[in-house]
């Protein structure tokens, strides 16, 4: 089974080689310059001197940032969201508002309250990845069978033992969710966020931008595949850390 | 009439489609069906709309789409053309090609045959062309200098000297603004590795100053008028004062669409001369139409037009100066600066040539 795991994207990348040697993607740059502009934006860097180590530590830096504070404040939130229907129904509309606002358009404002750098970029990041985190808590919470509760309450439980023996357990597999869909978008804003807050010269997303700017398509996808499998990595990470903290299941 | 068929035919095809999908689920979903039917037609009624358009053309009517800069004041001599109706008297339909954010996007554009012609900068052109990303030439300047070096408010300094160990913003690594701040710090004695340059787009370097998080920054007008405007700082030296005359703003034309169509790239190049030449007459008028069109503030648009050179004839020499630049740090790969210049500009469709 595990073979299998390299399947499709090796079929994309036979797809994608032979499209472009077809000449039919246009000016879209082949997987064999994609690894060539890898290795040489391992080795001279893109502008000269900022390597790819550089950038990919400063763009995890920033998403583990907005990452963790994001996870810290949604989980609780969530809870308390879903096991209050009256904290839920005050504090509900306030997040389906902010919700749809996408990362860039939170730009300038960031850029005006946390200035260019670290913070204004994992404040995008963290915008991503709040919200599913929060709305996954929040149905892992309801998603708890009612009968658990009443069970456990026939027990003699208190209010502060069901919340934190049944509901948060029950919960747990849906928060997980959240947060792995929660940091797919977080890597998802790492361009916006680094699009014009980059203060070291480092990241993944301004490192495209600038491949942009220079017309250096093979460094844009580059950093796309770089970006990806980061991604895949993290997620792998966190699925390993749910089936730990469910073993019970 | 043509088009009315290839609406009916778009909006008979998808109608079908609920109702099969309904057949295959064994019924229901009427609403679903009617709510595929409303997008459809509202689809349709859209999709017709700019179609029923040209219906209303002349006999002999050019069309052509011109990509233009989102905000920009590159473009003036667009705004006036459009305004005073310079078109129109060459017998041109011009289409908006798309107000793009950055010049890389309208050099994709290019490159998709998304565009014919296009008021972008320098920088964009050379890099996509130098690159064989963009086949596109060069048919007419549209403006020069009116960049500038802006220091925040409370710093002192009163030269480029100044400067030394200071954070200074430019819109993008390469850029032609990258370049004139390393020419000023150059001749001022210094080089990069005196100063600490980063990357913040235009519209940041505004709170960016304001905030003091840099020190200086290096942009294009408006921008430097809107950070005079707007308190973020104060001009120290003007573009103009580093490198006189240098290219800014250019009219290029796909180079594909300019063999086809060279009558239409004359008669587009016409307007925009007469247009150039009717911003250096009247520019307080060109001013307001360019604050009409971009949305800036009246005075920011008069101010920032004064340290623009309105210009139609290409810079040549300025163009290869900075395809020099390129050249010298790896952006492009081009083997002599001065022929793949003299390949990028065409000035034949200038009246008299342009020499």
């Amino acid at each position: 089974m595990k073979k299998w795991v390299i399947i499709s994207p090796l079929a994309a990348l036979v797809i994608w080689q032979v499209l472009v040697s077809a000449g039919l993607l246009g000016h879209t740059p082949s997987p064999v310059s994609v690894v060539r502009g890898i290795y040489q934006l391992s080795v001279t860097g893109l502008p000269p001197g900022f390597r790819l180590m550089g950038h990919v530590m400063a763009s995890l830096g920033r998403v583990l940032l907005g990452f963790a504070f994001a996870v810290t404040l949604a989980i609780p939130l969530g809870i308390l969201m879903g096991w209050s229907s009256v904290f839920n129904t005050i504090v509900d509309p306030l997040v389906e508002v902010i919700r749809p606002i996408p990362p860039l358009a939170w730009l300038p404002l960031a850029v005006l309250w946390f200035g260019i750098g670290y913070l204004s970029a994992a404040f995008l990041i963290f915008l991503g990845v709040f919200f599913p985190v929060v709305l996954n808590t929040v149905s892992g919470v309801r998603s708890v069978e009612p009968h658990l509760v009443e069970a456990a309450r026939t027990l003699g439980a208190k209010e502060k033992t069901v919340l934190a023996r049944v509901l948060v357990p029950g919960a747990l597999p849906s928060v997980f969710t959240g947060v792995r869909i929660g940091l797919g978008i977080g890597w998802m804003t790492l361009v916006a966020a680094e699009l014009t807050a980059v203060k070291s010269g480092y990241g993944l997303g301004y490192m495209i931008m600038t491949a942009r700017d220079v017309a250096r398509y093979d460094y844009v996808v580059a950093g796309i595949v770089v970006i990806g499998f980061l991604g895949f990595l993290m997620d792998r990470l966190i699925k390993l850390a749910e089936k730990r903290a469910l073993r019970w299941r | 009439m043509q088009h009315w068929g290839q609406v009916t035919f778009l909006h008979f095809r998808p109608v079908s489609f609920p109702g099969d999908k309904k057949t295959a689920r064994g019924g229901g979903g009427g609403a679903a069906t009617g709510f595929a039917v409303t997008l459809i037609t509202v689809m349709a009624l859209l999709m017709a709309l700019p179609l029923g358009g040209c219906g209303a053309k002349p006999q002999g009517t050019r069309v052509v789409r011109i990509g233009t800069l989102r905000n920009d004041l590159h473009q003036v001599a667009y705004y006036v053309a459009r305004e005073k109706g310079f078109f129109t008297e060459e017998g041109l339909d011009v289409r908006e090609g798309g107000a793009f954010n950055a010049g890389p996007e309208e050099m994709s554009a290019f490159s998709a045959g998304e565009l014919d012609m296009g008021y972008a900068g320098t920088a964009p052109i050379v890099t996509f062309a130098g690159q064989d990303m963009a086949d596109v030439k060069i048919v007419a300047q549209a403006n020069l200098v009116g960049s500038a070096i802006v220091v925040r408010n409370g710093l002192e300094a009163e030269d480029v000297a100044a400067l030394k160990g200071r954070t200074i913003a430019v819109p993008g690594y390469s850029t032609v603004q990258d370049f004139l701040l390393r020419t000023a710090l150059k001749k001022a004695g210094m080089s990069d590795k005196d100063v600490n340059i980063i990357v913040v787009k235009p519209p940041e370097m505004i709170p960016a100053l304001a905030g003091g998080q840099v020190d200086a920054a290096v942009a294009w007008e408006p921008y430097p008028s809107m950070m005079v405007n707007q308190k973020a700082g104060r001009v120290l030296i003007r573009s103009g004062k580093i490198w006189p005359h240098h290219p800014c703003c250019m009219l290029v034309a796909d180079a594909d669409f300019l063999r086809r169509n060279p009558d239409t790239v004359k008669r587009v190049v016409a307007a925009h001369v007469k247009a150039t030449k009717y911003i250096r007459d009247n520019p307080l008028e060109a001013a307001d139409m360019a604050h009409l069109f971009t949305g800036q503030p009246a005075e920011v648009a008069r101010a920032a037009m004064k340290d623009i050179e309105f210009s139609y004839v290409p810079e040549v020499k300025g163009i290869q100066r900075y395809v020099e630049f390129l050249k010298s740090n790896g952006v492009i790969k081009v083997k002599d600066a001065a022929s793949f210049t003299r390949g990028l500009v065409d000035t034949g469709f200038l009246p008299g040539g342009g020499s």
